[in-house]
């Protein structure tokens, strides 16, 4: 809950710091920063940079919730700093708490080596692979797969889901929320044409079948999405993988193929649109 | 630590099935005595229900109600789409296994420590 | 994915056979002895139903610890082990506490 104007003038922001060259561990730091409506949590960590200490080292960039640098973890939660006012998150001394993304190795103060989350993130294959030759007509799909697909579409990658999983603190061969999210979107998508082989690779003990449901994913994502739901998804599609890309392969023949061998609009459910 | 409803489930998952673990390989090793004969069976089945065994025993049965209502709860969330009410689900678990512990838990005490 | 499915399926089996376990073996609570329980457990049909009872609570604990171990990134890479040491203990324990069950044979 954003509070209006505090009598507090100033704010408390406790970064936890961490210099590999001169730290034997990290530490908390504390700054005052002008405790004014309207500052976000990154517009207080510049402030410091700018002002304080040159030196408070930090990922950003385009400071509006899309480019996914700035995932961190303020009072126990990942959110974005960019888009979060810093007076919501003040207690009642004024004080906010920054810290790196839980999990991860930090690299230098705020910034943590996501290297096993790139690295899960290919494993998934998060490109489409289309059918060879390219169909006349168009692929359609029911209202209900595009607001599937889409509400996975919006993931930004920025690490927030991934790091706040207990599964990958645990073992981090777990392949993550994120790269399951996107396999979910390259599974379901009419297009692709190696759904088996994908829920082959996300349906083992470091995919889909090591989720332990704890839902740190949904509640982190600052997209509101729910990876959560997309493995419990891919969970029910791996057991019946088979029957899952036979029905991939009979339904982008039955596009390739003759005009009245498409299903009827009515069937389908969708606008019959005559290429 | 990333503290939320789904890490204390995950938590008390764990431990009260490593908790279940341990309870059968001793559950196993008093009922296997009967293998050696019915007097060395009730003597083992007797130093088991003692006072303090029997509040143990209330310990057990909260971990084994505990543990199969968080399993409900996750059969429920795989089978249906309900992501958006994991905490409602938490809570009733909890509540669910507290009823039945007390209902369950009563009568081992009152048996216990009356006769 | 298999262990997956032996957890939901042992699962779901046991919230059956645990329900009949505690009302029937444990409610009321009194004294158990072997002569209250010999009445029971001399039936074939009671014996057949611990057994199957036997079966998957192995199944599920075994299973359980299985998972509990593997999820731990440095035990993984030792989960063929891990794997064919637990399915030894399965048949070990669903052997030995078969013939316990059967051992319930009232005094001649």
């Amino acid at each position: 809950m954003a509070s209006p104007v505090r009598s507090k003038s100033m704010a408390t922001v406790r970064v936890k710091r961490f210099n590999p060259d001169s730290d034997a561990k990290p530490y908390m730091q504390e700054f005052q920063v002008p405790n004014l409506q309207g500052t976000t949590l990154l517009d207080a960590l510049h402030r410091i940079k700018h002002e304080q200490d040159g030196s408070l080292t930090f990922r950003r960039s385009c400071r509006h919730a899309i480019c996914g640098s700035c995932a961190m973890n303020v009072n126990g939660r990942n959110i974005l700093v960019c888009k979060t006012p810093l007076q919501g998150q003040l207690d009642r001394k004024g004080v906010v708490t920054i810290k790196p993304l839980p999990y991860l190795p930090i690299i230098k103060d705020l910034v943590v080596d996501r290297s096993t989350f790139w690295n899960e993130y290919l494993r998934v294959k998060p490109w489409l692979v289309p059918p060879a030759t390219s169909p006349e007509r168009e692929f359609r799909m029911s209202p209900e797969e595009v607001a599937a697909l889409h509400n996975a579409e919006t993931c930004i990658m920025c690490g927030a889901c991934y790091s706040a999983c207990q599964v990958v603190a645990l073992n981090k061969k777990y392949i993550g929320p994120h790269a399951l999210l996107k396999s979910f979107l390259r599974v379901l998508d009419p297009r692709d044409t190696i759904p088996g082989e994908r829920l082959a690779e996300v349906g083992t003990d470091e995919g889909v079948f090591r989720c332990h449901t704890i839902f740190n994913c949904i509640d982190a994502c600052p997209k509101n999405l729910n990876p959560t739901q997309a493995i419990e998804t891919l969970r029910r599609l791996a057991q019946k993988r088979t029957a899952f890309e036979a029905a991939r392969v009979e339904r982008q023949r039955t596009i390739a193929g003759p005009l009245a061998a498409e299903p009827t609009p009515a069937a389908e459910g969708g606008v019959r649109h005559v290429p | 630590m990333y503290r939320s409803t789904g890490f204390v489930s995950f938590v008390l998952r764990r431990l009260t099935g490593i908790a279940l673990v341990l309870y059968l390989i001793a559950h196993i090793w008093v009922i296997g005595s009967v293998n050696g004969g019915t007097e060395l069976f009730n003597s083992r089945l007797a130093a088991v229900q003692t006072p303090i065994f029997k509040l143990a025993e209330v310990a057990l049965l909260a971990a084994v109600v505990y543990h199969a209502f968080d399993g409900v709860r996750l059969l429920i969330v795989h089978y249906f789409d309900v992501t958006e009410y994991r905490k409602s689900l938490f809570y009733a678990a909890f509540v669910v296994s507290a009823i039945l512990t007390i209902a369950g838990g009563l009568p081992i005490l009152l048996f216990a420590f009356q006769g | 994915m298999r262990v997956f499915q032996i957890q939901r399926i042992s699962a779901i089996a046991l919230l059956v056979f645990l329900t009949i376990h505690m009302t029937v073996v444990h409610y009321p609570p009194f004294h158990i002895d072997f002569g209250r329980i010999i009445d029971r457990m001399g039936q074939p049909l009671w014996k057949a139903i611990d057994i199957a009872f036997l079966f998957f609570v192995l199944l599920h604990a075994i299973s359980g610890s299985y998972a509990v171990l593997i999820d731990l990134g440095g035990v993984a890479r030792m989960k063929r082990t891990l794997a064919a040491s637990a399915i030894l203990l399965a048949i070990v324990g669903f052997v030995y506490g078969t013939l316990t069950i059967l051992a319930f044979q009232p005094p001649v």
